[in-house]
C-alpha cells in the first residue's frame, strides 16, 4: 500500500484537472479568485513545458531507447570480452616445426 | 531481422517529448474552450446541447495521456542514467584497448627486429658454412708460413743475411711469373735457380749456392715458390717439405732449425 500512494501522488501532481475544477467552481460562485487560478493554471502548463524540455533522455522513444540501451550493453560486453581474452592471450606459443 | 524491424519500427515511433508537449497544448486548448464556453454559457444563458461535455471528455482524456507519458519520461530518465554510466564503462573500455594495442604495436616492433636480425645472422651463417674452409689446409698454410719464416727470423739469421720474410726480387723472377718473360738461357747465370731446380732441370752441381741454402738443404727445405698455388706441391720435394713441415710442427718456434 505504501508503494502504491507515491504512484498515485506522482499521477496528481501531472493532472491538470484538478486546477481546471478549481477554475469552474469559482466561475459557478462568481468569486473574484477566478483571474487567480486562471493565472495559475497559465504558470502550470508553463511549469510542464520547462520540466519537460529539461527532462533528459525523452528525446528518443522508449523503444528507439531500449534498443540503444541493448546496443550499449552488448557492446560493453564484447569489449570486456576481447579485453580478457587478450589479456589473458599467451603471446609466445611457438608453432611447432613442419 | 526481427531486432531490425524492432529498431526501423521504434525509429518510425514519435519521441517522448514530442508526444507531451503536444498533449500539453490540447490540453491548454481544450482548457481555454471549456472556459470559454461555460463563461459564454453563463453570460448569453444559451443552453450547449452537449458540447461542452464532449470537451470535458477530451480534457479528461487527454489529462490521462499526459500522466502516461509523464510516467514514462521519468522511466526513460532513469534508463538514460543507465545508458550514461554504460558509455562511461564504453570510454574506459576503449581507452583499455587502445593502451593495449599501443602495447601489442610496440612488442611487434621489438619483436620484427629481433627477427630481421636473426635472419641477418642466419644469412652470415649459411654464407660461411658455404665457403667454410678444412682445418686441415688452415693449419697446412699455418705451417707453410711459418716454415718460410714470415713470421720470425731464423734463429742463425743476422744482418747481412739476404734471407727476408717476403719473396724477393731474386725469388720472384725465379718463379713461373718471371719465367714467362724471360729466355730460358738466363738460367745459367743463375736468375733462375729456383724455378729451374723446382723442374728438376738442373743438376745438383749447378744449383747455386746460397749461404742459408746449406742448412736448409740438409733440411729438405727450399725457398719459398710464392709463384705456386698453393695447392700444388713443390715437385721433387714433396715427401721431404712434408716431413720438415711435420717436424716443424712440432716444435715450439714457427722457424726453421737453426743450423748452428
Amino acid at each position: 500500500m505504501a508503494a502504491a500512494e507515491p504512484v498515485a501522488d506522482e499521477a496528481e501532481d501531472y493532472s491538470f484537472l484538478p486546477i481546471i475544477h478549481d477554475i469552474i467552481k469559482c466561475m459557478d460562485k462568481d468569486s473574484p479568485d477566478v483571474l487567480q487560478e486562471l493565472n495559475k493554471l497559465k504558470t502550470r502548463l508553463q511549469e510542464a513545458r520547462e520540466q519537460i524540455s529539461g527532462t533528459p533522455g525523452i528525446e528518443l522513444s522508449p523503444a528507439l531507447q531500449e534498443s540503444r540501451l541493448r546496443a550499449l550493453r552488448e557492446q560493453v560486453r564484447t569489449k570486456n570480452q576481447l579485453l580478457h581474452k587478450y589479456k589473458s592471450l599467451c603471446m609466445f606459443d611457438i608453432p611447432k616445426p613442419s | 531481422m526481427r531486432r531490425r524491424g524492432e529498431t526501423v519500427m521504434a525509429a518510425a515511433e514519435k519521441p517522448t517529448k514530442e508526444k507531451l508537449l503536444s498533449t500539453l497544448d490540447d490540453i491548454e486548448v481544450l482548457s481555454r474552450e471549456l472556459i470559454e464556453m461555460l463563461a459564454l454559457s453563463r453570460t448569453q444563458k444559451l443552453p450547449q446541447p452537449g458540447e461542452d461535455t464532449d470537451i470535458l471528455e477530451l480534457l479528461v482524456q487527454r489529462d490521462k495521456e499526459f500522466q502516461e507519458l509523464m510516467q514514462t519520461a521519468v522511466e526513460q530518465g532513469k534508463v538514460h542514467q543507465e545508458m550514461q554510466a554504460l558509455e562511461k564503462e564504453v570510454e574506459k573500455r576503449d581507452s583499455d584497448i587502445q593502451q593495449l594495442q599501443k602495447q601489442l604495436k610496440e612488442a611487434e616492433h621489438i619483436l620484427a627486429t629481433a627477427v630481421y636480425q636473426a635472419k641477418e645472422k642466419l644469412k652470415s651463417i649459411e654464407k660461411a658454412r658455404n665457403g667454410s674452409i678444412s682445418s686441415e689446409e688452415i693449419i697446412k698454410y699455418a705451417h707453410r708460413i711459418s716454415a718460410s719464416n714470415a713470421v720470425c727470423a731464423p734463429l742463425n739469421w743476422v744482418p747481412g743475411d739476404p734471407r727476408r720474410p717476403y719473396p724477393t726480387d731474386l725469388e720472384m723472377r725465379s718463379g713461373i711469373l718471371g719465367n714467362m718473360s724471360n729466355m730460358p738461357t738466363n738460367g745459367v747465370n743463375g736468375h733462375l735457380p729456383g724455378d729451374a731446380l723446382a723442374a728438376g732441370r738442373l743438376p745438383d752441381i749447378l744449383t747455386p749456392q746460397y749461404p742459408w741454402q746449406s742448412a736448409d738443404v740438409s733440411m729438405g727445405i727450399l725457398p719459398p715458390h710464392h709463384g705456386n698455388d698453393f695447392g700444388l706441391e713443390p715437385p721433387g720435394h714433396n715427401k721431404e717439405n712434408e716431413d720438415d713441415v711435420e717436424a716443424m710442427s712440432t716444435d715450439s718456434s714457427s722457424s726453421s732449425s737453426d743450423s748452428d
